[in-house]
């Protein structure tokens, strides 16, 4: 340290004391190390100590614990001898049970053979049954095997099992003959007798088949009984329109009484997991049931000719003739109670299937623990209720609803149409209601019947009758245009004069106009609303079902998408006849006005407001006339239009006068009373829609040329301008005492 | 809400048997599924491709072929944009009753609606329709044509991929003259059909 310090530098005595001072520290912290050592010494010395003196003992451990490990591997072989001797034991215990067991079953074989014989000449079949069923829980090999072994006394078994085997046979055609009669006899406590037999005599698939035909029975019997009664319904019974409803109803209730009846009884005899083979026989007897009401229903509501007259005025198109047909032979009100029946017969149907559904695989879930077999079972379950007649039939019924469905709500939405009225109350006709009201009936009834795919075509279907009958209708009647025959005060104070107070052609049709706009804005909103409550409060099982119906639903919402167009169209209409050309006159007065004003004309100007008064005056007219009439929106667009017509026509002829100072601060004036009038009068805000406008007043104000670098800068007072540099420089050209140079020098 | 750019209507019609689901599920999921039970009214599935970097959300409805279902899947044709008529190639019932199909969609869909045929399960041995006889049958009716096979993925992809090409074309030509575009459905009465990008295009 010290030779890297250069002597002859002039701090050198500051370096040295550095240098010292780091020397100082180092020592000190060496002593500190040097006590600490020291400290540990004896500590050291002690643990040394100890270790020498445990070493001896180390030995000791060492030849103990060889000691230890031969005793254990000694230990181990013993263990392993005694293990094989347990093993042998453990066979030996086995054949001993066996070997009881083989006893067991030989004393019973005796006991049962003797007493199946009792049991049968008693007639006690519970007993017999019992003593096969024991008898036939024995491992029948094994018996054999036993009668070879037991040489001695085979004849005395192999007569056992001969006789046994013959008691089981004697037994089983026994059973089935009583059961047989028994349900011959309608017997229903020896039908349950013998049907408990079956399982212990190893009968379960006969047993449950033969009971399930019971079953079939017994439903054939019900519902031919509540047939006859419906069918002797009077016609004018408040039932009578519903009958095949609830017959079909009925036939479901009994399916499954006979469920809540039996199920148990199935259950507990022979084992749950065995309803879906019992479903299996009813729903053939189910199908055949369902066959005769529906050939019923069909006979009686005359559906055939009902489906054939529709396709054949469907094949014809509406034209007269057909139509004619149609009304004479369909009656609307018939079709309704119709398509009521069948809505419901088809939720009874749904109810019916996720009835089964439900019971069904929840026996089972109980029955079959191994899942990939209750798999195959359920979906043959699926395959039970899919395949069946009945399912076809219904699918069938559903595609004739759907038909019906779709001509009630067509010919109803025409109707509708046809005899739509106007009230003077109202600002829609009737027809806005009355369609509305058809089409959310029909997709509720469409709703009720359970079926997404039916609610899905209904809604559809509403998709169409609303584009085809109800918008054309709209349509059409807006392309008569409105009839602009328009009459001055003048004129009208003249007609008052001759008393000639009744509504003319021209201002009924001007009416009738008015209402059909108000109707497609009515309508858009009655779609929006339908379109939201149909998604709130039609149910759908599953998520695909629901994707099914937002899909279709959202085609019924694009409907607005037309009534938007409608509007519009309308709108335009009222633009062309009833805005453009009654405005055009109140500003060409402008025209005729001077804007180049003294101070005295100014004062005069101001006083009069001989142009912006009576403008304001006339739309005001023009508003009256319509604001009660339109709609909110159609108002508001009426403005929109009324806005932008004063805006473009203001501006033409502002073009076309010439202004001093004055005349410009006059204009101004009149900018600002039109837009604070124009404010007022609608709900949204016109001042944006004025820009423009304002903005010509306010270059046309200006005190000077060079003023105009106040507004138009880059600056946070300037204001977004709407009017093109070229703009403002051949609007300031318009006043009278701006020099065309100075115009010509500006720099934007 | 999904970004897209287009939403067509497809909808799949032809008898029974003649492999519609398998086309829709080789389309959508890219499988052929085994022993499918057949369909019950209508399903419904969705894809969106890509075509010139514009997302096309394609709603694709597949139908029973049978009679029953009829009222069902009628009621679908009006809103399709396009119609995919479907027939076995293998089979030749399945091909006579085309005119029938056709006259159900002269009656329920609208106009101008893109309709093609498609002779399906080309991988099969026994052909019994000739592709000439199904491309002649098409050019008559001006119909596209194509002949697939849903289980070997032949051709699947292309018509879908063809068909929400052709769509985007027709909707760009009329979107051009947009006001008069708009008067023009506005009279022939369809906000559904092609035409009416406003209400097709959700997004
Ligand atoms: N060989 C062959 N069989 C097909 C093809 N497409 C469908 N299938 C079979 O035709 C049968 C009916 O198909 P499916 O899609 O249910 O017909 P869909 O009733 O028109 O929907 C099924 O057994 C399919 O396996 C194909 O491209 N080739
Ligand atoms: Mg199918």
């Amino acid at each position: 340290m010290l030779e890297s310090i250069d002597l002859s530098a002039p701090d050198v005595e500051e370096k040295i004391n550095q240098s010292l001072g780091l020397l100082n520290e180092k020592e000190e912290e060496l002593d500190k190390q040097l006590e600490a050592l020291s400290a540990r010494k004896s500590y050291l010395e002690t643990k040394i100590r100890g270790i020498t003196k445990a070493l001896p003992n180390l030995q000791i451990v060492h030849s103990d614990s060889e000691q230890l490990a031969e005793m254990i591997s000694f230990t181990c072989t013993l263990a392993e001898n005694v293990s094989a001797k347990v093993r042998q034991l453990d066979v030996a215990r086995s054949r001993v049970s066996e070997c009881q067991q083989r006893v067991h079953d030989l004393l019973d074989l005796q006991l049962c053979s003797d007493g199946v014989q009792t049991a049968l000449s008693s007639d006690d079949y519970e007993k017999a049954a019992a003593h096969i069923h024991r008898f036939l829980t024995m491992d029948q090999s094994v018996l054999e095997q036993t009668a070879d072994d037991v040489q001695q006394d085979c004849s005395a078994v192999t007569n056992s099992l001969t006789l046994l085997q013959e008691a089981a046979g004697q037994l089983r055609d026994i059973v089935t003959i009583k059961f047989t009669e028994a349900v011959k006899k309608s017997d229903a406590a020896s039908v349950e007798r013998f049907f408990k037999i079956f399982p212990l005599i190893s009968m379960h698939d006969y047993g449950l088949e033969k009971y399930s035909a019971y079953l079939a029975a017994k439903l054939d019997e019900a519902s031919a009984k509540s047939m006859k009664t419906s069918l002797e319904t009077p016609s004018n019974d408040k039932r009578a329109c519903v009958v095949f409803a609830d017959l079909l109803t009925v036939l479901f209730e009994t399916i499954a009484r006979l469920f809540e009846v039996h199920q148990p009884l199935i259950e507990t005899y022979y084992g749950p997991g065995r309803l879906l083979k019992v479903s299996s026989t009813l729903q053939q007897e189910c199908d055949k049931q369902s066959k005769l009401i529906l050939n019923e229903f069909n006979k009686q509501r005359s559906m055939d000719r009902k489906i054939a007259l529709i396709n054949e005025v469907e094949r014809l198109g509406t034209s007269s003739s057909s139509s004619a047909l149609n009304s004479n032979r369909l009656d609307p009100k018939d079709i309704d109670l119709l398509l009521s029946e069948i809505s419901i017969m088809h939720s009874r149907y749904q109810l019916y299937v996720r009835f089964l559904q439900r019971r069904i695989s929840n026996d089972l879930e109980v029955g079959i623990k191994d899942t990939a077999s209750r798999a195959v079972h359920l979906s043959e379950m699926d395959a039970l209720i899919q395949n069946s007649d009945l399912c076809r039939r219904m699918q069938t019924l559903l595609g004739h609803y759907l038909l019906l469905e779709r001509y009630y709500m067509e010919n109803s939405v025409i109707k509708a149409v046809a005899i739509d009225t106007i009230d003077k109350a109202s600002q829609t006709s009737s027809m806005v209601d009355d369609v509305f009201f058809i089409v959310r009936k029909c997709i509720r009834r469409a709703g009720t019947s359970g079926s997404i795919d039916g609610v899905c075509a209904v809604i559809n279907n509403a998709c169409g009758a609303l584009e085809t009958e109800m918008c054309s209708a709209l349509r059409n009647q807006l392309k008569l245009g409105f009839p602009s025959g328009y009459l001055d005060l003048t004129q009208a104070y003249n007609v008052m004069l001759q008393g000639r107070l009744q509504t003319s052609d021209s201002e009924q049709a001007r009416n009738t106009f008015l209402v059909y706009l108000n109707n497609a804005d009515v309508s858009s909103e009655c779609v929006t609303t339908l379109c939201r409550s149909l998604c709130q409060e039609l149910p759908c099982a599953t998520s695909n079902d629901r994707a099914k119906l937002d899909s279709c639903v959202a085609g019924l919402s694009s409907v607005t998408a037309a009534l938007g167009a409608i509007t519009d169209y309308g709108l335009q209409q009222l633009r062309v006849s009833a805005v453009k050309p009654r405005i055009g006159p109140w500003l060409d007065t402008f025209l005729t006005l001077s804007h180049n004003l003294t101070q005295e004309e100014f004062s005069n100007y101001e006083a009069n407001e001989p142009f912006v008064r009576s403008l304001i005056a006339n739309l005001n007219m023009l508003l009256l006339e319509f604001e009660n009439v339109l709609t909110n929106s159609n108002y508001d667009a009426l403005i929109a239009i009324l806005v932008s017509e004063v805006t473009t026509q203001m501006e033409k002829v502002i073009m076309k006068s010439e202004f001093n100072r004055l005349g410009g601060l006059a204009l101004d004036k009149e900018v600002r009373s039109l837009v604070t009038y124009l404010s007022n009068a609608t709900s949204w805000s016109v001042r944006d829609k004025f820009a423009r406008l304002t903005q010509i007043a306010t270059v046309l104000n200006l005190e000077r040329v060079s003023e105009i670098s106040d507004y138009w800068g880059q600056d946070s007072a300037s204001i977004p301008w709407r009017l093109t540099p070229g703009e403002v420089r051949q609007i300031m050209t318009l006043r009278t005492d701006f020099r065309s140079e100075e115009i010509r020098r500006l720099k934007f | 809400m999904e970004d897209y750019k287009f939403l067509f209507k497809v909808v799949l019609v032809g008898n029974a048997g003649v492999g519609k689901t398998c086309l829709v599920r080789r389309f959508t999921q890219g499988i052929f599924p085994p022993g499918q039970g057949a369909t019950i009214g209508v399903d419904f599935m969705i894809k969106t491709v890509e075509i010139d970097n514009e997302k096309i959300k394609l709603q694709i409805w597949d139908t029973a072929g049978q009679e029953r279902f009829r009222s069902i899947t009628q009621s679908y044709y009006r809103s399709a944009h396009a119609l995919i008529l479907v027939y076995d190639i293998s089979c030749q019932p399945t091909f006579d009753c085309l005119p029938d199909w056709l006259r159900e969609i002269e009656e329920y869909a609208s106009q101008n609606v893109l309709r093609i045929l498609v002779g399906n399960k080309v991988d099969r041995e026994d052909r019994e329709i000739p592709a000439q006889v199904g491309e002649d049958f098409a050019q008559r009716h001006s119909m596209y044509y194509l002949e697939t096979s849903a289980k070997e993925a032949h051709n699947v992809e292309n018509l879908f991929l063809q068909i929400a090409a052709e769509l985007m074309e027709q909707m760009r030509f009329k979107e051009l003259p947009r006001y008069e575009q708009e008067q023009a459905h506005s009279i022939n009465g369809r906000t559904t059909a092609i035409g009416d990008s406003c209400c097709s295009r959700l997004s």
